[in-house]
């Protein structure tokens, strides 16, 4: 019996105070048949064995990223990882297989409040050892700066560390990107905000590119604005097997629309389907695999935080009275 | 409507308006209270004035003034007198150079806006609680009224009075007849803008009140699944192109569709299809459906310029040649109305679903009223604007043919040429000259008036009116200036910024895609032939009647309108990417001048 991994189709919401939000949410999709690279999820037992073995009691704050970064990973735990890799390889018919590495902390992707880029992701990792690397090099990040300095502006919200680590197939993306299931900037509930570029999801959710932007209608497909830019960077995976690598955007794919008509209307299908699951709007960071056109995989989902409050709406008003303030004539009498 | 006062950059005084060279005196067309005059100049000056370019994109001809004065006769007293709309009062008008500025009259004292709610709420409730009901009286008392007007003579003057006149009881001579003839026409042309306009405002505050409401709870979605969600299904306004496509049909199962050659005017295709008895059939199936499915007019109706079907054949004859090579090529020309219908009815349903339980509910409801009201939005062009005035128009050339066999015109067309008041004087003389068997002044008095007017008319064409005049308002607040003409507070600023001319125009996105292309400027109905395939249509406004160019453009720019302007509704039906309501359009743009629309931004951008 596994202690400290579990596939990710096992995994249900249920599961978030010990997986984490990440890991929890990629098991709901597969639970709702969207298309999610499979992968397991690291419980935050393994992470509390990890933090009882290693002796940081007394190391500085500022200092325990580095601490948690040379301390060995217990056996135990280690030897799971590498057997969940194993199962994963065979799985998936690949040996070594690429996978991404992520943070999945418990009370992230939460509605409240968002961790969102407040942790490390690694990408491209091969090799039980490399996920193990990757794995402690994850749990590091939750002492980073930042990570401590973003807690601390939450207060009581953000609870004790605590971390889940996902670890999933890695998709090559030929295109990738975020979407929402509203518009962002206006809140409209039927549209679906789309960004997009080339290669690895990292550029998008880094801010490294001016992706090609997209609102299609939910109810229609249609495209109701689009801007394509200069996409100058992609990450792509290393030639070397480990890691992605920053590269120039080809030339005569600079300018070229990145999503065609087929593409976003699979995107928004997916979105609304996410979408109708978990009942809110949703962030979702999907894939495009290169030389795969049916490849469509998303690799994260959860609730869209900082959608500006709606106006309190008032109650409902039958058409009469709307159309008699139309005409500046006030709200009709009952007769 | 707040205003503030004019500053460098804003709108031109409408005082300070240059008459074009050679345009001297162009003011003895219009009525006097047409004019920016100067004994009202303290007031005119601090309004601000947009030009009605939807309803009068070209130079008024001084008979047409007539559907100047009747239709803000009748807007104005159905708005302000009979429903009393609490903050806007009726449509003040004036003349410049020809073109027509329009102003509304605000209410602004609370205590008068809340007499006049009191009024409006009591009798356009009366109204949308029994629409359907009234909406039929209304159709009936159209009918009856074309049907007068059909049964309306024009008579001659005879040398002799018939035995009739001089034996008979209750007879009249036709100084008489001639004379209650005309005022009769007026008349009736009075009685029609008056009907026009007593389901107008409340149908498009229905829609517009349903529009907005979707707007301001899905701020993103295109004016075109509004107008889809709400449109009707089986319009008479649809009928005479689906009469077309079936006579196309017709025309090929009965073997005759080679008469429809491209290029061929309808008179030889006519004298071909005369020729065969198939095709001498297929000639009667068509007279069985022109009345009145051919009183379709050329344009949107406001000028004598604008025939129907009937006169004018060529558009619904190429209408015919279009259907006919393409049911040919095995293309589907019907109109899917059982997909339109379900489209329709899924927008709806989608669009509910995203809404919470109380929103869902008022939209339910506006939809639901919205649906009962548009039938009469889109059917009274059908009646009024098309089968009535084509008709009118030509009882009114009835009359000019009358002068111009007294030669008191050189052209029964030149009697637009005189205002009403001056056909009327015209018409006196002659009747008296008849009567008495004295000599006419009316051969020399009008045959120069005539010709110097023809004149000044064909140089005004060449100008070009600023979008507005006056003062710029802070804000839009007449609702039905945003209503009828899609004129908002961002518009009119928009306008303002482009009186320095910059090489984008902005309008409403009406419908979506960018294409680029070579501009056409159509500036009247006439110039419809000048298009060429693949051109994007930059015009003041369009009608439906326009529909068949439309399978030859790319895009389509006008100058005014909204969500509900025809030129959107047809541009959304052929998938065209169309920008209304630039305000400048026909002005800034000249034909063959290379262009980007974007339809979905609302951009027009001079390459």
């Amino acid at each position: 019996m596994s202690r400290y991994t579990r596939p990710l189709q096992q995994l249900s919401r249920s599961d978030e105070p010990s997986v984490g939000g990440k890991s929890a949410n990629l098991g709901e999709l597969l639970a709702a048949e969207i298309p999610v690279p499979p992968g397991f999820a690291l419980s935050t037992a393994a992470f509390e064995a990890f933090m009882a073995e290693a002796d940081l009691e007394r190391t500085a704050e500022d200092a325990l990223a580095a601490e948690i970064r040379a301390t060995p990973v217990p056996a135990a735990v280690r030897e799971e990882v590498t057997h969940a890799y194993a199962a994963l390889a065979e799985a998936v018919g690949i040996a070594d297989p690429p996978v991404a590495v992520r943070s999945s902390a418990v009370g992230e992707d939460s509605q409240q409040a968002t961790f969102a880029g407040q942790q490390e992701t690694y990408l491209w990792v091969r090799g039980g050892e490399g996920v193990c690397d990757a794995v402690r090099d994850c749990w590091a990040s939750l002492y980073s700066p930042t990570a401590i300095a973003y807690r601390a502006r939450l207060g009581d919200r953000a609870g004790a560390a605590a971390m889940g680590v996902t670890v999933q197939l890695m998709v090559d993306a030929d295109v990738s990107g975020v979407m929402f299931t509203c518009s962002p900037v206006s809140g409209d509930p039927s549209m679906v905000a789309i960004n997009a570029s080339w290669g690895l999801g990292l550029a998008v959710v880094g801010g490294e590119v001016s992706p090609d932007e997209y609102l299609v209608s939910k109810v229609t497909r249609e495209v109701v604005r689009e801007r394509v830019h200069a996409k100058d960077v992609q990450y792509v995976p290393d030639a070397g097997g480990n890691g992605a690598v920053r590269v120039d955007v080809p030339d005569h794919r600079r300018e070229m629309p990145c999503l065609n008509q087929a593409a976003l209307n699979r995107l928004v299908d997916v979105a609304r389907r996410i979408e109708r699951y978990f009942g809110c709007p949703q962030d979702i960071e999907w894939a495009f695999a290169r030389d795969d056109p049916d490849g469509l995989f998303v690799v994260q989902a959860r609730p869209v935080t900082g959608l500006a409050k709606k106006a309190e709406m008032p109650k409902a008003q039958s058409a009469m009275s709307l159309i008699m303030s139309s005409f500046g004539a006030g709200p009709a009498k009952d007769p | 409507m707040a205003t503030t006062a004019p500053k460098a950059g804003a709108f031109p005084s409408p005082y300070e308006i240059e008459t074009p060279p050679g345009c001297e005196g162009w003011e003895e067309m219009y009525p006097y209270y047409a004019l920016f005059d100067e004994r009202r100049r303290d007031t005119d000056e601090n309004r601000f004035w947009f030009w009605n370019s939807m309803h009068f994109p070209v130079p008024m001809p001084a008979f047409d003034v007539i559907c100047i004065d009747s239709p803000y006769q009748a807007v104005g007293a159905w708005q302000n007198r009979v429903f009393a709309v609490p903050p806007a009062m009726g449509i003040d008008y004036r003349c410049v150079n020809g073109y027509i500025y329009i102003s509304g009259n605000p209410v602004t004292d609370p205590a008068k806006i809340a007499e006049r709610a009191e009024f409006f709420q009591r009798r356009a409730g009366h109204y949308f609680q029994n629409w359907p009901e009234l909406y039929a009286k209304w159709r009936a008392k159209m009918e009856a009224l074309i049907r007068e007007l059909g049964e309306l003579e024009v008579p001659d003057l005879p040398e002799y009075e018939p035995d009739e006149v001089a034996f008979g009881d209750d007879r009249n001579t036709a100084f008489y007849e001639v004379l209650d003839a005309y005022g009769r026409a007026l008349r009736l042309g009075d009685l029609m803008w008056q009907h026009h306009f007593e389901f107008l405002l409340l149908g498009y505050g229905a829609y517009g009140t349903f529009a907005e409401f979707c707007k301001g709870h899905l701020p993103d979605i295109p004016d075109q699944h509004i107008a889809q969600m709400v449109a009707g299904i089986d319009v008479i306004l649809f009928r005479p192109d689906a009469e077309l496509r079936r006579l196309a049909r017709l025309a090929i199962e009965t073997g005759v569709h080679q008469a429809f050659e491209q290029g061929r005017s309808p008179n030889q295709i006519d004298a071909e299809l005369a020729e065969t008895e198939a095709g001498r059939n297929w000639l009667a199936e068509l007279e069985k459906v022109k009345d009145p499915y051919f009183n379709m007019a050329t344009g949107d109706g406001l000028y004598h310029y604008y025939r129907s079907w009937l006169d004018d054949p060529s558009i619904p004859y190429a209408s015919l040649i279009g259907h006919i090579s393409a049911l040919r090529a095995g293309e589907q020309i019907d109109r899917p109305t059982d997909e339109i219908e379900r489209e329709r009815d899924r927008l709806a349903e989608e669009y509910g679903a995203l809404l919470d339980d109380a929103s869902r509910a008022s939209f339910n409801d506006l939809l639901g009223l919205s649906r009962t009201v548009f039938p009469y939005v889109e059917e009274h062009k059908f009646y009024c604007d098309y089968w009535f005035l084509t008709r009118w128009w030509n009882k009114i050339r009835e009359f000019g043919a009358l002068l111009a066999r007294n030669q008191f015109l050189e052209d029964g067309e030149d009697v637009f040429q005189l205002s009403r008041y001056e056909v009327a004087s015209a018409l006196d003389e002659l009747v008296l000259t008849w009567a008495t068997g004295g000599r006419p002044l009316g051969p020399q008095h009008w045959p120069p008036i005539v010709a110097r007017r023809k004149e000044i008319l064909a140089k005004l064409a060449d100008w070009t009116p600023p979008p507005a005049i006056g003062v710029t308002p802070e804000a839009v607040t007449d609702p039905m200036t945003i209503m009828l003409w899609g004129v908002t507070t961002e518009r009119v600023q928009e306008w303002a910024r482009q009186q320095d001319g910059g090489r984008t125009l902005t309008g409403a996105p009406a419908s979506p895609g960018t294409v680029e292309g070579l501009a056409r400027v159509v500036r009247s109905v006439d110039q419809i032939g000048d298009v060429r395939d693949g051109e994007i249509l930059v015009c003041g406004s369009t009608s439906p009647a326009w529909a068949p160019i439309f399978s030859k453009i790319k895009a389509t720019v006008t100058d005014v309108g909204g969500v509900m302007s025809h030129a959107a509704i047809v541009a959304r039906e052929y998938g065209l990417p169309a920008v209304v309501g630039t305000g400048r359009a026909t002005a800034a743009i000249q034909t063959g001048q290379m262009i980007r629309v974007d339809g979905s931004e609302g951009t027009v951008t001079l390459l």
